[in-house]
């Protein structure tokens, strides 16, 4: 998989190749790089050396299979053994054994790791390269600084800046800048070496007056001054070996440690010769880099874009993993240390295992895939979203940017992103910019560089061959956007073609160019390589499309686009979805769960996933696609999974759609649609969601789970078995009891409300000594129960919680209120289901499936919808599938509409359907009423489209709350739907009610649904009783302020009481 | 009048198949034509035809079924290439001829290893089955397959409900659709202002009926629904007034009303709001606490019943007659009050 087989084709890399040499690279390099830092250790009487034989460490298959680490929710990972040996110096012998250090957790198939039985990926972090920028700023009066900025392999930063007397500083903190005489002496070279090392002598000598010169006149006064400068403290520190130790770690070690990247980029930026190995800045580079400043000031010499991607680096799983690795080793070592003076002083003889534990590692990896942003939930709505998130780069991350700070510059599209990063797929609101995907030919060079395919040109051999650039590369070649292909041959003027050069686009003859690129979809992340047409949609729609594309919900079952790109069947094929034969072979058995393939003589047994729940709680199911008995090739695809079909991804349906405007149903991106839809299973989905109840052991005792559960209905407890567990298969719906449990608790009185005593002295209850804590099914959920687990925790029993986790599953046909979708940012909810002879229909008295806003259209830019569903009509006439590549403008003007348009035609033709095709309105057709067979006022575009169902779906989001909890410190109702929350009534939805005048409602709102905090409790006390509310004494305090708001507009609110016999007034304050 | 230049101008109506194919078992398809008619005719017997075959047709269909040792709809048997759940999906597509009331059982008793197909159905004798070729489920090891099956008659769909089955039986979306698709044009010809017009119905059938079965039941149905207005109008509100007198004993007002009927033929009582009566608002808030929204509903209380709703004093009494005499030219003073 890793190999590509056939050198000579270029095929698109496999999508998950970017994990799985990640992967690799930390196996075979990353674990003997650290490994290699491991120093032996001995103790303080360096009679007992303990060493590590690194090379021949040992990584052991892992002893359970990826299916029971996801369902027991345990670490799918290998144990790593490395030969130890511990030396008595004193007594000349020594202890050889092999010593188990820790789990590491493996990478699957997928590309992810399983960690506590959840599926985990680490994306790739994209990380300004350690080395040293140069850039200038304008001044507010007009005078440009020149700083330049280096940055450590940790991501921190210093800078150094000249400014208008041309003193040169160096910024060690935000506020703290210090000479840079002070900083080079404190690193340890004196006057001389400054002066004889630098170009610019008299610079350096004009700025330091006496004072200054005294502090760079010997290291330690240098380290003090800038230990005060750096620390920010006051008097006069004395000099320390602690005061240089801590400057060592906090400014030294985070600011100047370059790693071998960063050594490397400061070699070739300023010119030196440092050898490799020496990783950390010297007084050298300073001085280089100082004198390079100065020649920056002085006009000579470039500056440099930071966001140009040869200035990025990706931190790849492989340096994530390293680094943790080389963590743990750290750890590790402590703790060998330890033990062996522990073992010395005990007099006890100790073994290598003995020393070594393996928690140090395997808690480091645990903690890192559980805790660390960049290692994220592998989120599995469908095949699309896994093989994307995969291929997720992020700015985000440990040294990296945060959303909340990073700059507009940073965030914007590059010159360099060419074929390299996605320029449209990127998540949309507060990181925006920051985060995206790779686009699709990628690979990751050594040095984390991002690496581009071009095809070379030559004249010399025919045979253009592919070459991989990283972006410092190819912005000094020039670079044919399309191919010869688009040159227009019949003319010899015109045999030029668009070209890149150093970030320019130049119109070149075909003869100049060096490098053209490979695929029009280069430049493209998956996902928007799935969307047919993308050159007609405006960018940010398709940037919608490729994430809502992920969002799609696999359908009970799939089809085929008509229109699509051609990436689909790989997207499927990779996602690994389906299950592929690995080797040739006859099928022998098939079955739902499993299916029997000989080859060469033994019998291989490939279970099947079934109606399995997916972390979105979308379903994922394979199905058989062979027969018994067939004859089958290595990589035939033996069983398709969710949302895929015939071995392509299929993330929706064709359905008939029509833009008009109907009854004002799809105001606003309102879609309507038929019946057939629902009844037919178009837009069927299953989702299963799991729910779990653990029981723990209290003080009183261990909570029990039981079927007795008293003063329950018996209703609700249908559908337990004798255990207390719901049973497989029973149907539930909401509030039933799935788990009865009884939480022991002593029996005090008072600890009930007081109404709550009441009602047990009124019906004759019993004070049970137990709470009934059952898990219920929360509102929404109903369904079939598929699965029941127990999972009983490893260890000591009594303190470790029992999981009880039941798994509904729910069949969900489309309704209004669920969110759907096409491929072109089109998006609409759905406003009404329509009965099909209501429907509008067609010349042949096909109702229309779907209605949406004509006025969707023009405002978005998105007029691939349109290509798409015009060509997916004719295609659906013809029975053929289209697979078209973006870009076919650049072969002829208006290619697609042509080749749309000679579909249709040839569609009317053979179908002799003249409607399909009408020359006066191509694309469009008359189509009727169905409620009063009128013939609509114009002729509407008709076609077929393929729209997807997004899991944002009413279901899920439907919520009312009538009484519930309040927030203890604001008695204000909870937030939220999972908590039975309230919906906040804002200040202007207030204002729109004051303006309306809907007293009632406002009465109820400020008083007992408002800070009446009495009058709110006295209706729960008039409810039980049954009587009706009673109306509040008072007037609650946001009345008040009401009374306030309109007293601050000069309008007195107020009542008063006037007595009858007299017409006393008696005024009342509101 | 206009009846007359029909029978003069033009001929009986007639109808035609004039095609008819059977595409496959399961997709019938007919045009059928209906002429000569005058102009516009065409149009409103088209558009209720149409109609009429795609919402008013009844079809059967398999509504539940019950297996034994069966866990849940997701699970699995051994020896079985699908699902239950596939099963089901293909006991929903299988289509059925009856013209039964009520529910049927069927049943499928097989033993394995066997292609199970519509034909393994064992369906009482009004039932047929229309394609016996589609596939069930394919039984691949030896062992007895047994699903119960109840089969009803309905129209239109109505998609699982959600009850609860202890006994292993399963409810099927009920689709019973019989008509795919039907579709009318109209051709017109003649000259001038004699225009006449022929009606073409296309219909395809997924094979329970035929087209030319379906137009019959269409048109029939259509006819059921438009019977109501064949009986003459008159008695049909007599019908509705007995109901109420039925219902509510003390009409204190029901003289009045009946001749208030005749003065307004036509205007259903229960149409005109008191809103529209210009009451005051405090008799107009008495009257919708009680319920009281539509001049029929004020008419069928009695003075008692209204002087027993709260805040109801005499004066709003005399207001409501005279504003009822004023806007409704009834005249209800002279009734004992």
């Amino acid at each position: 998989m890793l190999q590509n087989g056939n050198e000579g084709m270029s095929t698109i890399p496999g999508f998950s190749q970017i994990q799985f040499e990640g992967f690799c690279r930390f196996i075979n390099q990353g674990l003997t790089e650290e490994f290699h830092k491991f120093q032996k250790i001995e103790d303080r009487d360096q009679e007992i050396e303990f060493q590590l034989f690194v090379e021949t460490y040992q990584l052991v298959e892992p002893l359970i299979t990826e299916r029971d680490a996801v369902y027991e929710s345990l670490t799918y990972s290998s144990e790593l053994y490395v030969p130890a040996v511990l030396i008595w110096k004193t007594g000349r012998n020594m202890q050889e054994q092999t010593v188990f250090i820790g789990n590491i957790p493996i990478m699957n198939s997928f590309g992810t790791s399983i960690v506590n039985g959840i599926y985990r990926i680490v994306i790739n972090q994209i990380v300004q390269s350690p080395g040293i920028y140069y850039r200038s700023e304008l001044e507010h009066n007009g005078v440009s600084v020149y700083t330049s900025t280096i940055i450590s392999d940790w991501g921190g930063r210093s800078e150094l800046e000249i400014d208008r007397k041309a003193r040169i500083w160096a910024r060690v903190s935000r506020k703290q800048k210090i000479s840079i005489l002070v900083l080079s002496s404190a690193m340890g070279s004196n006057i001389r070496e400054i002066l004889d090392n630098v170009c610019y002598p008299e610079i350096f000598l004009s700025f330091p007056n006496d004072k200054e010169k005294k502090k760079i006149g010997s290291k330690e006064n240098a380290i003090l001054e800038f230990y005060q400068q750096f620390a920010c403290v006051g008097g006069d520190p004395v000099f320390s070996e602690s005061l240089c130790k801590e400057l060592q770690k906090k400014f030294f070690q985070q600011r100047c440690e370059l790693g071998k990247i960063g050594r490397q980029n400061l070699n070739r930026r300023l010119n030196l010769d440092i050898p490799q190995n020496n990783t950390f800045l010297l007084p050298r580079d300073l001085l280089a880099a100082v004198d390079h400043l100065i020649g920056m000031k002085l006009g000579m010499g470039t500056l440099d874009d930071m966001s140009h991607l040869k200035n990025k680096r990706i931190r790849s799983v492989a340096d994530l993993l390293q680094d943790q690795f080389g963590l743990a080793l750290v750890r590790l070592e402590n703790t060998v240390r330890g033990t062996i003076c522990g073992a010395i002083r005990h007099k006890l003889i100790p073994t290598p295992q003995n020393l070594v534990t393996s928690t140090s590692l395997t808690t480091t990896y645990e903690s890192f895939f559980g805790l660390h942003p960049l290692s994220q939930v592998l989120d599995r709505t469908n095949p699309l979203t896994q093989i994307v998130h995969g291929r997720k780069w992020s700015y985000l991350g440990p040294g990296g940017l945060t959303g909340r700070t990073a700059s507009f510059r940073i965030r914007d599209i590059h010159p360099s992103h060419y074929g390299r990063i996605c320029p449209i797929d990127t998540s949309e609101g507060i990181n925006v910019g920051l985060m995206g995907s790779l686009a699709i030919h990628v690979k990751v060079g050594y040095w984390g560089s991002i690496e581009s395919p071009f095809y070379g040109l030559s004249e010399r051999s025919k045979e253009a061959q592919m070459v991989y650039l990283s972006p410092n590369r190819d912005e000094y070649y020039m670079v044919a956007a399309g191919n010869s292909l688009a040159l227009n041959r019949d003319i010899q003027e015109q045999q030029v073609v668009p070209a890149r050069y150093r970030q320019e686009f130049l119109t070149i003859a075909w003869e100049e160019i060096h490098l053209r690129s490979i695929f029009p979809f280069q430049y493209f992340s998956i996902g928007a390589s799935l969307i047919p047409f993308i050159e007609h949609n405006d960018a940010n729609r398709a940037l919608m499309s490729s994430n809502m594309q992920r969002q799609a919900v696999p359908l009970s079952r799939s089809e085929k686009c008509i229109v699509g790109t051609g990436l689909e069947g790989q997207t499927a094929l990779d996602s690994g979805v389906s299950v592929i034969a690995e080797c040739k072979g006859k099928i022998i058995y098939t079955d739902t769960q499993k299916i029997f393939l000989s080859s060469n003589g033994d019998t291989l047994s490939i279970p099947l996933v079934m109606y399995q729940r997916s972390n979105k709680n979308t379903c994922m199911n394979q199905k058989t696609q062979v027969q018994r008995g067939k004859y089958i090739k290595k990589g035939q695809i033996l069983a398709g999974g969710a949302a895929t079909a015939g071995g392509e991804l299929a993330l929706g349906k064709n359905v008939l759609v029509a833009y008009m405007p109907w009854e004002g149903y799809n105001f606003e991106d309102a879609v309507l649609i038929s019946e057939r839809l629902v009844y037919k299973d178009i837009y069927t989905s299953f989702h299963i969601r799991k729910y779990e109840i653990q029981t723990h052991v209290t003080s009183q005792g261990p909570e029990r789970i039981t079927k007795e559960i008293p003063h329950l209905e018996a209703r609700l407890l249908r559908n337990l078995d004798r255990n207390g567990i719901v049973m497989l298969g029973s149907w539930i719906e909401t509030g039933d009891i799935l788990v009865g449990k009884l939480t022991p608790q002593t029996a005090s009185e008072s600890s009930y409300a007081p109404e709550d005593r009441l009602l047990r002295a009124i019906l004759g209850i019993q004070v049970s000594t137990s709470k009934e804590t059952s898990l219920r099914l929360p509102i929404g959920g109903r369904g079939r129960v598929i699965d029941v687990r127990w999972i009983h925790r490893r260890g000591v029993s009594n303190s470790n919680p029992e999981r009880i986790r039941v798994y509904i599953s729910q069949k969900r046909e489309i309704k209004v209120g669920d969110k759907v979708a096409g491929r072109h940012g089109n998006k609409g909810i759905i406003s009404k289901i329509l009965s099909r002879q209501d429907m509008p229909y067609l010349q042949d008295g096909t109702p229309v499936d779907m209605v949406f806003n004509p006025l969707g259209v023009p405002s978005r830019m998105n007029v691939g919808q349109i290509f798409e569903c015009s060509l997916g009509l004719a295609g659906d006439l013809l029975k053929k599938h289209y697979r078209i590549g973006p870009f076919d403008e650049r072969y002829e003007q208006e290619a697609s509409r042509k080749l749309v348009f000679s579909e249709l035609y040839e569609a009317s033709k053979k179908t002799k359907n003249p409607w399909v095709f009408e020359p006066e309105y191509p694309g469009k057709s008359r189509i009727f009423d169905g409620r009063t067979g009128d013939l609509f006022e114009q002729p509407v575009l008709i076609g077929k489209s393929y729209i997807l169902k997004l899991i944002h779906q009413v279901d899920d989001k439907i919520h009312g709350r009538s009484s519930g909890h309040y927030a203890l410190v604001t008695q204000q109702p909870l937030r939220g739907r999972a908590k039975q929350g309230g919906q906040r009534v804002g200040e202007m939805e207030v204002w729109a009610l004051e303006g309306f005048g809907v007293a009632h409602i406002l009465q109820e709102m400020l008083t007992y649904k408002s800070d009446h905090i009495r009058a709110r409790q006295e209706v729960l006390g008039a409810m039980i009783i049954g009587a009706t509310v009673p109306n509040p004494e008072s007037a609650p305090e946001s009345f008040r302020l009401l009374v306030r708001e309109l007293r601050s507009l000069s309008l007195e609110l107020n009542h008063f009481l006037v007595s009858e016999k007299n017409f006393q007034m008696d005024r009342k304050e509101a | 009048m206009v009846r007359e230049d029909v029978v003069g101008s033009t001929r009986t109506l007639q109808w035609k198949c004039v095609e008819s194919r059977v595409d496959s078992k399961r997709l019938y398809y007919g045009r059928f034509v209906l002429s000569p008619l005058m102009k516009g005719q065409a149009d409103t017997i088209g558009i209720a035809i149409r109609r009429a075959l795609l919402g008013e047709i009844e079809g059967t269909c398999i509504t539940r079924a019950t297996s034994e040792n069966v866990l849940h709809e997701y699970s699995t048997i051994a020896g079985i290439e699908e699902s239950v759940h596939e099963i089901l999906l293909n006991l929903k597509d299988i289509v059925l001829r009856s013209n039964l009331y009520g529910v049927r059982n069927a049943s499928i008793c097989v033993r394995g290893p066997k292609y199970i197909t519509a034909q393994d159905i064992i369906s009482p004798p009004s039932v047929e089955i229309v394609d016996t070729t589609q596939h069930i489920a394919n039984l691949t090891e030896p062992i007895n397959l047994c699903i119960e099956l109840q089969i009803k008659r309905d129209r239109g769909y109505r998609m699982k409900s959600t009850n609860d089955s202890h006994d292993g039986s399963y409810p099927i979306d009920i689709v019973s659709m019989p008509v795919r698709n039907a579709n009318h044009s109209i051709h017109s010809y003649g000259n001038g202002n004699e225009k006449q017009e022929i009606l073409f119905i296309e219909i395809w059938t997924n094979g329970s009926l035929t087209p030319k079965e379906a137009l019959y039941e269409a048109s029939r149905n259509l006819i059921d629904l438009l019977i109501p207005f064949l009986h003459a109008e008159e008695e049909d509100m007599n019908f509705k007034e007995n109901e109420n007198r039925w219902n509510l004993p003390p009409f204190s007002f029901q003289d009045k009303f009946t001749n208030f009927k005749k003065n307004k033929k036509g205007i259903p009582l229960t149409c005109i709001f008191i809103d529209q009566s210009e009451l005051s608002s405090r008799t107009y808030n008495c009257l919708k606490r009680s319920n009281i929204h539509t001049l029929l509903d004020l008419l069928s209380h009695s003075q008692e019943d209204l002087m027993k709703m709260e805040y109801f004093r005499t004066e709003d009494v005399k207001q409501i007659l005279s504003t009822v005499q004023k806007h409704f030219a009834i005249n209800l003073l002279n009734k004992k009050l």
